[in-house]
């Protein structure tokens, strides 16, 4: 299990927009279609390659529901990347997106890459929310945006992964500092072992005091 | 809207714990003050304040004895060792004492004290306010009230060599202290009231601060495996759960928490009621607060238990069950419910997603989760839910009696999930033929020709059903490409060609198939199939034909295998054709077999067998008999005359080719029907009969080709001029100078006797006299010669014979005067003694006689003249025994009585023993 990287995600969106579903299907590729709600927060993990390396996501399903947001919120710091999930067939909830990302930038760093989805994209004959409205909401807001399907998996993998990339490319740019791992990015343990002593020593030198 | 709330089930039997000997309640503890609980190793330990110790075993049995003079304040057993720790107080003030009890050892009736410390940090004495110990042996921390703890290092037993360090300094009562191994190393969980810490004690103390929130003493506690060993603290949003290095999921129960308990995958929460805001606080039987304990299965996310207890002291997680200790002194057992009946309580509801969950982790054995598998598909299938059920059905698969899923299943509306339950019947490699067919049939029907192709042509696919099935289904169903394709890949050559053959007719491919299958299945297969292949598409196939007969090598092969290359470069050339391993040697086929396939097709036939003869002369003589009929029948059916000219040559070319094989009668009876003369006299020649080409000759009145004949064949057979003769003779037309020449030539090879001759040409009314003037006249000319040559040699002999008798009778008769004055042997005087001898005379010295005669009795001059005599008669003697040497010569010679003349001459017709006596004597006789 070692990774270069290990990027922390959180997955948030009003309840029963298919969140859990969402990660069920990334982390074990399959679909549960009576799924009991989420009381707290949940997590999944799963390996996948970028540029030829290993890297790990740690992804933080956060329950829906308006009485666990103070518990959810605490979750949002140190998370590199977010997926806002909303439901195509309920108006609601793409609504509501406003409030969800204005949450999610108030309590997580500004780096943190937001992916904006509609899920539930099988169920075309009940769609409410149009694909334009949605990519419309993300071209506004900065947003990376797709339509997903937890349940046919259909660009399941896409969302994960791009989130993913963009984050690569913000290391590679040098926007995130991985250093901070409030950034909701690790450096694997593997990664270096040079790079590894020299966090021993420098977490020891931070335990020594902040004096310098 | 929804519960905020898992789903709740019932999974613990609630039971006043009993006193086994007099079946009342357990109420021995009622008078205690109890200050401090643990549990382990089959017992319940209870300290109280009175610093007394309780033990309570299995059996409920009830033992004690004093630990401290003042109380004892906390308590932990564990788990692997039989050790009790204790901290209590001895003495007034704050003195806390630790102390490392060996239950195993006894000193005086009470367990052994091995380690008594005390347990101050720093210089300022303060309350101990958790501890822990860890499990292996070398760790042991102490929290105080102060917010300080105090890590102890060596062996936990013993006071010797055991280090201490402060390795936590809060400004809040810690609550909670619990160690977690990780790999090599140790971590420190330390809660205080407002901060929860990991410490890396293996690792210069290396702390992390996990959250700013701690938490009430109690409800602090760590999860085992099932949960990786996370430190878990109840607050009263949620009970969070924490790794060393972060913070991880939650779990927002709400409410007030009073502990937290762990057992075997179950979080046990106790709690205040925290819906019960509305009401007042809900008071037990003697006026007690009461509490709710709630069981949570957190890997299947339900609640297994939930009820009120009356002010809840403690809970022991111990023996297989949960013991609740109450305020009002009584001990509560949970006895978890068996899997089974669980399992029962969710199918009642419905609820078999949970139901599967639990089982798995509950280990629960395959046939009990089929079982499940099996309920869950059949309540989706009446509720209607087929595309469901089907997915519940395939993970029976195995187990399941398929023919059960299939018969529900069988309605032309439910194909697909028919299909799809059949599919994962192929992949897991159980399904029957029929199983095959059916699928089949279901693609079919559906018109599914992608999952079909993807059934069939999928390549480096593992086989999972019957091959042989499939391809007829395919078949039968008008899928003729897929059981091509089937066929072709598996190598079921037979159904290939049948395929190709009877269903879509591409003959040209089944015959480049065949091409490349190795020798046996090519022949057997062109032998099935070569009548429609030569029908449809006769010229590759001749020429396939003539590969397989001669040097057949599958089309797709290289023309010198690998083998035998690497073959050759390795050992030398002979040694290739010796081994039998290298397949160097040719396969060919037996053309004849082939021959029936060319039925209404002479002219490739025709082909066939020339090829044939040209590579292989020593073919057999039905290939030969059967190209000699061939080329007969076109030369009839030629109509032109040049080309018929050229057909008769090639036929007699056939005839006369040395290697040609044909069956000598069989040709002859194709040229006399195809009245092919040049043939019919060819193969007569070769047969050597003679008789029949002059009886042919005749027969077509062609009389120069009759004398020809006659001529050329005279030399073997001299009776050919006879027939000739008598053939002349009896032609009424004129024949004259034929008649002549066979005359002449009877005469000068004397085949006739002229009496004969005459006879014969009497028979001609228009043979004249002067045709056999000449002839009489020598005849008679030459008779006449011999009779008197004959007479002439008659009177000899008797004159001969005369002398011989006159002899005879002087030798019998009359004396005898020796006169010689010589001796024969040595030619000097002679001399007595001497032996005369009556034969010439002759005379000899007895020592000449002695020395050179062979036997006494013989005259050593005349012994050879005499021997060779006697060797003539004895031969003729012996001769004349040998029958059939008689009857040879008889038969062979041109006069049989003289033939006869000679052996009455040898005495062939005397007897036997006569001969031989009156032999003997007539030798001894003249030999005097």
């Amino acid at each position: 299990m070692s990774y270069a990287y290990l990027f922390k995600y959180i997955i948030i969106g009003d309840t029963g927009v298919g969140k859990s579903c969402l990660l069920l299907q990334f982390t074990d590729k399959r679909f549960q279609p009576v799924h009991d709600l989420t009381i707290g927060v949940e997590f999944g993990a799963r390996m996948i390659t970028i540029d030829g390396k290993q890297i790990k996501l740690q992804i933080w399903d956060t329950a829906g529901q308006e009485s666990f947001r103070s518990i959810t919120r605490s979750y949002y710091r140190g998370a590199a990347g977010a997926l806002l999930v909303y439901d195509i067939t309920r108006r609601d909830t793409f609504n509501h997106l406003t409030t969800w990302l204005e949450d999610a930038r108030q309590h997580s760093n500004s780096n943190m890459v937001i992916m904006l989805i509609g899920n539930k994209s099988d169920l075309e004959a009940r769609r409410e929310v149009k694909k334009e409205e949605g990519e419309a909401f993300a071209r506004e807001h900065g947003l990376i945006f797709m339509e997903t399907s937890a349940k046919t998996a259909a660009n399941v993998e896409e969302a994960f992964i791009n989130t993913a990339k963009e984050i690569y490319q913000k290391i590679q740019d040098g926007v995130f500092d991985i250093n901070n791992e409030a950034n909701g990015i690790k450096i694997g343990p593997q990664h270096s072992p040079a790079s590894q002593s020299l966090n021993v020593g420098g977490s020891g030198g931070n335990q020594g005091g902040n004096c310098c | 809207m929804a519960f905020l709330q898992w789903r709740r089930f019932n999974f613990f039997d609630k039971e006043p714990v009993k006193d086994p000997t007099t079946d009342q309640i357990f109420d021995q503890l009622k008078d205690y003050n109890v200050s401090a609980c643990t549990s382990g190793r089959g017992q319940l330990i209870i300290g109280d304040f009175e610093g007394n110790l309780y033990f309570i075993n299995r059996q409920m049995e009830l033992t004690a004895f004093r630990a401290y003079e003042i109380r004892v304040t906390h308590l932990l057993q564990l788990k692997q060792h039989n050790l009790l720790i204790s901290i209590g107080e001895d003495e007034q003030g704050i003195n806390p004492l630790i102390k490392v009890w060996n239950l195993e050892k006894m000193d005086r009736g009470n367990p052994a004290c091995t380690r008594l410390t005390r347990a101050i940090p720093g210089n300022k004495p303060t309350p101990v306010s958790a501890f822990s110990v860890h499990e292996n042996l070398n760790f042991m921390a102490v929290g105080f009230e102060n917010g300080v703890v105090l890590l102890y290092k060596g062996d936990v037993t013993r006071e010797r060599h055991s280090k201490s360090r402060n390795v936590f300094e809060g400004n809040k009562r810690v609550t909670g202290i619990a160690f977690k191994s990780q790999g090599k190393d140790v971590y420190l969980f330390v809660v205080t009231e407002n901060a929860t810490v990991s410490i890396n004690i293996t690792s210069k103390d290396q702390m992390k601060v996990l959250e700013n929130a701690g938490a009430s003493p109690g409800c602090i506690v760590m999860s085992d495996a099932s949960q990786d060993h996370q430190l878990i603290i109840g607050r009263q949003d949620a009970v969070y759960f924490y790794q060393p290095d972060e913070r991880g999921p939650c779990l927002a129960f709400e409410g007030t928490k009073l502990q937290l308990h762990w057992f075997r995958g179950y979080l046990i929460v106790v709690g205040k009621d925290s819906k019960g805001v509305a009401r007042p606080p809900v008071l037990g039987p003697h006026g007690m607060e009461m509490n709710t304990v709630t069981v949570y299965d957190i890997q299947n996310k339900f609640i297994a238990y939930s009820a009120p207890y009356p002010e809840v002291i403690d809970v022991f997680c111990e023996s297989g069950s949960i013991f609740i200790f109450t305020g009002d002194r009584k001990l509560y057992q949970l006895q978890e419910k068996d899997t089974q009946s669980k399992l029962e309580m969710l199918f009642k509801k419905n609820n078999y997603t949970l139901a599967i969950s639990l089982a798995k982790s509950q280990q629960l054995d395959q046939d009990g989760l089929i079982d499940i598998f099996t309920q869950y598909g059949d309540h989706l299938y009446s509720k209607g839910d087929h595309d469901g059920a089907i997915d519940q059905y395939i993970k029976t698969i195995g187990k399941l009696e398929a023919s059960y899923v299939i018969r529900k299943f069988l309605d032309a509306q439910r194909i697909h999930n028919l299909t799809k339950y059949l599919q994962a019947l192929h992949t897991s490699q159980t399904a029957t033929e029929e199983h095959t067919t059916l699928l089949l049939n279901c693609y079919t029907k559906l018109k599914d020709v992608s999952k079909l192709d993807e059934f069939i042509m999928t390549k480096n696919r593992a086989v999972d059903f019957d091959v042989e099935t499939a391809i007829n289904v395919c078949r039968q169903s008008g899928y003729c490409e897929h059981a091509l394709a089937l066929a072709e890949k598996h190598k079921k050559h037979e159904h290939y060609l049948k395929i190709q053959l009877e269903d879509i007719k591409d003959y040209q491919r089944a015959l480049q198939y065949i091409g490349k299958l190795d020798f046996e299945s090519a022949e057997s297969n062109l032998k099935q199939y070569g009548k429609i292949l030569m029908n449809q598409v006769p010229k590759p196939t001749t020429e396939l034909l003539k590969r397989l007969c001669t040097d057949y090598r599958p089309t797709d092969k290289p023309l010198i295998d690998q083998n035998t290359l690497e073959g050759k470069t390795l050992i030398p050339h002979h040694a290739i054709l010796i081994s039998s391993g290298i397949p160097s040697r040719i396969q060919k086929a037996n053309a004849e077999e082939f021959i029936h396939i060319f039925v209404n097709n002479s002219s490739k036939l025709t082909e066939f067998l020339e090829h044939m003869i040209e590579v292989q002369p020593n073919s057999s003589n039905l290939v030969y008999n059967t190209l000699l009929e061939l080329y007969l029948h076109d030369m009839v059916h030629e109509k032109d005359i040049t080309a018929r000219v050229e057909r008769e040559r090639k036929t007699l070319d056939l005839l006369k080719n040395p290697d040609a094989n044909y069956d000598i009668d069989q040709a002859l009876i194709l040229c006399q029907m195809n009245n092919f003369k040049a043939g019919i006299l060819y193969l007569y020649e070769k047969a050597h009969l003679y008789q029949q080409i002059l009886r042919y000759h005749m027969d077509h009145f062609e009389f120069v080709h009759v004398i020809d004949a006659c001529k050329k064949f005279g030399q073997q057979d001299p009776q050919l001029w006879v027939q000739a003769l008598s053939y002349f003779a009896s032609r009424e037309d004129s024949c004259k100078s034929q008649l002549m020449e066979t005359l002449s030539n009877i005469d000068k090879k004397n085949l006739l006797p002229p009496l004969m001759v005459i006879q014969i040409l009497a028979h001609n009314s228009t043979a004249t006299l002067s045709v056999v003037k000449d002839y009489i006249v020598r005849r008679l000319q030459m008779e006449n010669d011999q009779i008197t040559e004959d007479e002439r040699l008659i009177k000899q002999y008797r004159e001969d014979t005369d002398k011989k008798r006159t002899k005879i009778e002087d030798l019998k008769t009359s004396a005898k005067v020796f006169q010689a004055s010589k001796c024969n042997i040595c030619n000097l005087p002679l001399e007595v003694p001497s032996v005369h001898f009556l034969c010439e005379p002759h005379s000899y010295h007895q020592h000449c006689f002695e020395s050179y005669s062979e036997n006494d009795m013989e005259c050593p001059v005349c012994a050879p003249e005499n021997s060779k005599i006697m060797d003539i008669i004895r031969a003729q003697e012996q001769s004349r025994d040998i029958h059939e040497f008689f009857h040879n010569q008889l038969e062979r010679a041109p006069d049989g009585f003289s033939v006869v003349a000679d052996y009455f001459g040898r005495g062939v017709f005397n007897k036997v023993t006569l001969i031989t006596d009156q032999h003997n004597k007539s030798g001894s006789a003249s030999s005097r």
